[in-house]
């Protein structure tokens, strides 16, 4: 009963917070929009996280044909809505 | 500084003959509309590259990959310069046929042109002889050149397949903490090979700060190939501790420079190239580029370093130095006076300085103090004026930073030696 | 036919082969890598396509014109420093999404814009096709495909480079927006 919910309820989550190998849509940028738009991770975009650094390191993640690293603290301002 | 960081954020140029200029958010959205209708995707296969792109940049098996390369590279370095180039064949040629044979020819041993260019008549290897003919062409032809070369070519071959930006992923946490970021490894590993085309590379980092902190680290701590490959020639048993003396040095004054240099640092966001493979006609095109680079530009400085070394020994101004600046060698830094002479040699050339040091009596320790010493106290001439065109007041801070550190870090090396009981 | 050399900048995101298209088209050798941030400063060459003398500038890659770092402003600084110079934009076929931006950022300034389309060869690899035909009648600048790595559509892109035009954001939106149905056959890319 539970999991059926759960996979109907998409779940909103940072992306330094998913899981590896989690994928999702994004759907807010909150700090440096532009900048992080400038390397192709944009809202409505399908993003699939996959890796992190220990010790608050960079996360990495593909979008499309894009593989692209950014250091946690803007990753934790992307947040993707998780499939 | 703040308008150094967003140069361009508020005051957006519209240029004449623009009928209209979009928005960001507006032409993101027309970037949709023309991607929608002009590409299509079909269904990937991962090859084996996308595989091996994600195993060396995740943590579990990246990190034991990156130790791995890098163990490979200075092992390959290491067996490829020294013992198969250098003490396979130089070593042989210089000592046994070419040093005799330019004592033999050359007239008159006690003449000051003997001196210059042939160095110690009684000398039987070709460190010791220190004459521009003998000691300088061996030097730069003998043990730097095939150093370099296999440097490059290995260097060459991290740069083109793509890897470069997974390990400065990997080396991120520990860069950030020192006022960089991950992608600061790329100016690293190219300083390596050489500085000046690492001081450029630093143009790679967003901020002064950043780029500040990389010059400065990379004018003291990070030793060329040049260096490399002279000091596993000269002093192959203490290589490793030189080593490490400078990753220490690069770690902990990274860290305080970050504390204390103004500015800002922000975090890193790189994109992450496919895999290629290397293609031969381009590593062999950037091979040849290089190392034709450093036999015009190096070597005749190694010449003229050893002539003019040897003009300075004639004048008298190397033991004057030796002689003023005895007390700081000997009770500060705890190396013999006589390392003036290299020393002075460093500026023009690190490899110089460091194959002039071996001609000097001195304990296992003492030497490691002062290659340290050597790498750190001073860039060579060339870096020095790379870091000028990139802004004479950075040039100026670096060097105030320069000195104090060369001479705290020399001071902590030499109490550590002390602890040790070893100095 | 004129005697004076013309101008022509490539401009584009950094790693897509800005430098390899400059070697090819030059015969020089700037530095090639595969990691983003390469080419830090600009590097000048000459070539002759059709009589005309042609000076290329090889500029850092930027990932948009609002510069970012050192590199990234050197790259700015170029296109207002030649203004009357012809600009190639270089997108990487299977990232051409992220080079558009700077496509239209170029297009916008009014400047005489040509669309390299390089990376063709790992496209196909990755199953991405790209229709340039339809790229080139949605922008209104001439499009060509290539793979700069082995030469291939070089000597076309070097053919075309005269052909390079402005154009005009209104009407790109217009069409991509379906809101007119023909291609600017006016602006005289129907010849392109």
């Amino acid at each position: 009963m539970l999991n059926s919910v759960t996979q109907v309820l998409n779940l909103k989550m940072k992306l330094s917070e998913m899981e590896f190998g989690a994928e999702g849509v994004i759907t807010e940028i909150n700090t440096e929009k532009q900048k992080i738009n400038a390397m192709g991770i944009r809202v409505g975009k399908k993003l699939k996280m996959i890796t992190k650094q220990p010790i608050k390191g960079p996360v990495v993640s593909t979008c499309g044909e894009l593989e692209v690293a950014m250091g946690v603290d803007l990753a934790s301002q992307v947040v993707v809505d998780v499939d | 500084m703040q308008k150094e960081e967003h140069p361009n954020r508020h005051k957006r140029q519209v240029v004449q003959g623009a009928d209209m200029v979009l928005n960001e958010d507006q032409r993101w959205s027309l970037v949709d509309l023309l991607a929608k209708q002009t590409i299509s995707a079909g269904t990937y296969k991962q090859t084996v590259w996308d595989v091996i792109g994600e195993l060396t940049v995740k943590p579990l098996t990246g990190i034991p990959v990156a130790f791995a390369v890098l163990y490979a590279f200075w092992s390959v370095f290491g067996s490829f310069a020294g013992a198969l180039c250098t003490d396979g064949f130089f070593v042989k040629f210089f000592d046994n046929h070419f040093l005799p044979w330019m004592q033999a020819i050359w007239p008159d041993p006690n003449s000051i042109l003997y001196f210059l260019f042939v160095g110690d008549p009684l000398a039987d290897n070709c460190f010791e002889a220190f004459g521009v003919l003998t000691s300088g062409l061996f030097i730069a032809i003998g043990v730097v050149l095939p150093a370099v070369l296999i440097f490059y070519l290995m260097m060459a071959i991290l740069e083109d397949s793509g890897y470069l930006p997974r390990l400065a992923v990997l080396v991120d946490t520990l860069l950030h903490k020192m006022g960089l970021h991950g992608y600061a490894i790329v100016p690293t590993i190219l300083g390596l090979g050489c500085n000046v085309p690492a001081i450029t590379a630093t143009r790679i980092l967003e901020t002064k700060k950043q780029r500040f902190i990389m010059m400065t680290l990379l004018a003291i701590f990070v030793p060329c190939g040049a260096q490399l490959g002279i000091m596993l020639e000269v002093i192959p048993e203490s290589v490793g501790y030189v080593m490490l003396f400078l990753l220490i040095g690069y770690v902990v004054f990274g860290y305080l420079l970050s504390k204390i240099v103004p500015g800002t640092n922000p975090e890193i966001l790189i994109d992450v190239p496919p895999y290629h493979m290397p293609q031969r006609a381009n590593i062999t095109k950037k091979l040849w580029m290089r190392t034709s680079g450093f036999i015009i530009n190096a070597v005749p400085f190694v010449l003229l370093g050893v002539l003019f070394i040897n003009l300075l020994y004639i004048g008298g101004v190397i033991q004057w130095l030796s002689d003023v600046f005895a007390p700081v060698f000997v009770h500060w830094f705890g190396v013999p006076k006589e390392t003036a002479g290299p020393l002075i040699a460093a500026f023009l050339r690190k490899d110089l300085a460091v194959a002039q040091l071996s001609n000097i009596e001195m304990t296992q320790y003492q030497m490691i103090s002062a290659v340290v010493l050597i790498s750190i106290y001073f860039p060579c001439v060339a870096t020095f004026v790379v870091m000028l065109k990139e802004g004479w007041k950075e040039l100026l801070a670096a060097v105030g930073v320069l000195f104090a550190v060369a001479f705290i870090y020399g001071g902590i090396i030499h109490a550590i030696g002390i602890l040790l009981g070893v100095a | 036919m004129s005697k004076k050399a013309a101008k022509i900048l490539l401009v584009g995101n950094p790693n897509v082969g800005k430098s390899v298209i400059f070697n090819r088209l030059t015969g020089s050798d700037a530095v090639v890598s595969n990691y983003p941030g390469t080419t830090v400063d600009y590097t000048e060459g000459t070539f002759i396509s059709g009589k005309q003398e042609y000076t290329v500038i090889d500029v850092p890659g930027a990932y948009s014109l609002e510069a970012r770092d050192k590199a990234e402003e050197v790259a700015v600084r170029m296109l207002h420093e030649h203004r009357d110079a012809t600009v190639v934009v270089v997108l990487d076929a299977t990232r051409i999404e992220r080079g558009l931006y700077i496509a239209l950022e170029t297009i916008e300034m009014g400047r005489s814009v040509l669309i390299a389309l390089n990376m063709i060869d790992m496209a196909h690899d990755r199953k991405i096709s790209v229709d340039d035909r339809k790229l080139q009648k949605l922008l209104g600048v001439p499009v060509v495909p290539l793979t700069a790595i082995t030469g291939e559509g070089i000597m076309q892109l070097s053919d075309m480079i005269r052909k390079a035009q402005a154009s005009d954001v209104k009407d790109i939106l217009a069409r991509a927006e379906g809101r007119a149905s023909e291609p600017a056959q006016a602006s005289g890319c129907a010849g392109c």
